[in-house]
């Protein structure tokens, strides 16, 4: 059984660069289902807290639980159950669609990474430019590799930072989509957003935060 | 074997994207080849010279040609942000070091492959009895390079430092290395076969030295 947890919580998080204190105390909880939606102006936290919890950065002071399991301890465990969307699409722009998605899943030890694929293929609508070199694909094309690249190990925990950044509105529409039902099948989910109207649309929970603190706190 | 499995499949990556674009080994062997040409028309006085200046520049075109093939290897992971995409998944961060590290050993190996035929015509040696033992000297003294080369190049990446602090940090910790290359090198061409074992196992320590250390380093090196 892989590893699986219901909820993330970050506790006290401090994170220090230098001189600048990016997090100053962050408490928060995340829940299976929900998608908690994480605002505030640049340099408040967003992306310092994203990098903690998707576990690419080490808190300074503080914790974060997936479950039970403090994730300094958790490692390749908690990683595996990890998804992260982001501005960029994380794909090798020389390979194809197909051979990047397959890669990550050989990465992500999928048993049938090419069966896995073609599921997500499938969910996507990708097929008409997957064997394409990801190089030459529209930014809505690039955006549909990189969500399934970011659910090809079905994570529990997606953190989408920015992912709505440069799309036109079919492909903001299909972004909702996906989310939605990753909400349905009980994903936890995290969005940075500077977008009102994508908060608005999807958030279930609405932090704010400023200079490294919780300032605001709402369930819709 | 987890690790093995992991680094293998970075590798073969690399080797995918290098079979269709050929950039790496392109360009870093036609600048290891420009610097042969312009070194063996400056050096080149007699015989005897040449074999003493060819061992200096053959491990001359390889340093920077090494600088230049890691650097280009390491800006792949650099597009589109996809280091943080590996760096996410559950594989041991070690395994993304090792199959850096083991592309760019072929992609100087290959280059060498090129190089040394390129040294023996411009300077006038016939290197067929000596073959064997260079290789191995080639072989060993990349390997280090690569292995301590591959961790500077990981952390430009992350940093945005990139080829000038690679060469800056790189060059004096790989010159004892690169030492031990060149005068191993020179006594072979020389003739002095026997001298050059005691070189190699030095260079066997370096590679060592350089291979533990990347493996252990790879993973905070890398992390914020």
């Amino acid at each position: 059984m892989p590893f699986d947890f219901q909820r993330v919580r970050a506790e006290k998080l401090v994170k220090v660069y230098g001189a600048t204190r990016a997090l100053a105390g962050v408490d928060l909880t995340f829940e299976s289902g929900r998608v908690t939606v994480v605002e505030g102006p640049n340099g408040s936290g967003k992306s310092t807290l994203l990098a903690i919890l998707a576990q690419l950065a080490r808190p300074t002071r503080g914790r974060v639980l997936y479950g039970d399991l403090d994730g300094q301890r958790g490692g390749a465990r908690v990683r595996a159950r990890i998804g992260v969307l982001a501005h960029a699409a994380m794909v090798y722009p020389d390979l194809t669609g197909r051979e990047n998605l397959e890669l990550f899943a050989s990465l992500h030890e999928i048993a049938r990474p090419r069966e896995r694929v073609d599921e997500l293929i499938e969910r996507f609508d990708i097929a008409r430019f997957l064997d394409r070199p990801t190089r030459t694909y529209s930014r809505g094309q690039l955006q549909r590799v990189a969500l399934a690249r970011a659910l090809v190990h079905s994570p529990r925990l997606l953190l989408l930072d920015e992912p709505s950044t440069g799309l036109d509105e079919r492909s903001v529409a299909r972004l909702v989509h996906t989310v939605e039902q990753e909400r349905e099948a009980g994903t936890i989910l995290v969005l940075v957003t500077h977008d009102a109207a994508l908060a608005e649309r999807l958030g279930d929970v609405r932090v704010r935060l400023d200079r490294g603190r919780v300032a605001e706190r709402e369930a819709a | 074997m987890r690790v093995l499995r992991a680094a293998a499949r970075i590798a073969w990556k690399d080797l995918r994207i290098e079979a269709r674009t050929g950039e790496v080994v392109l360009v870093t062997g036609l600048f290891a080849v420009l610097v042969t040409v312009l070194s063996s028309l400056s050096f080149y006085i007699d015989p005897s010279g040449a074999r003493l200046v060819a061992p200096g520049v053959l491990w001359i075109a390889i340093a920077f040609a090494g600088v230049l093939a890691m650097g280009r290897s390491w800006a792949r992971e650099r597009d589109h942000d996809v280091m943080r995409g590996l760096l996410l998944s559950p594989m041991p961060r070690s395994a993304i070091y090792l199959g850096k590290a083991a592309g760019s050993l072929l992609f100087l190996l290959v280059v060498e492959v090129v190089l040394v035929p390129l040294v023996a015509v411009l300077f006038h040696l016939d290197l067929t009895p000596v073959l064997g033992p260079l290789a191995l000297l080639l072989f060993l003294g990349t390997l280090g390079f690569v292995a301590a080369g591959t961790l500077f190049a990981a952390m430009g990446v992350k940093t945005g430092a990139r080829e000038l602090a690679l060469s800056v940090i790189l060059f004096p910790l790989v010159a004892p290395a690169l030492l031990a290359g060149v005068v191993a090198t020179r006594a072979l061409f020389g003739g002095a076969t026997e001298e050059v074992w005691p070189w190699a196992r030095i260079l066997a320590a370096f590679d060592l030295i350089f291979l533990a250390s990347g493996l252990a380093l790879f993973d905070p090196l890398t992390s914020e």
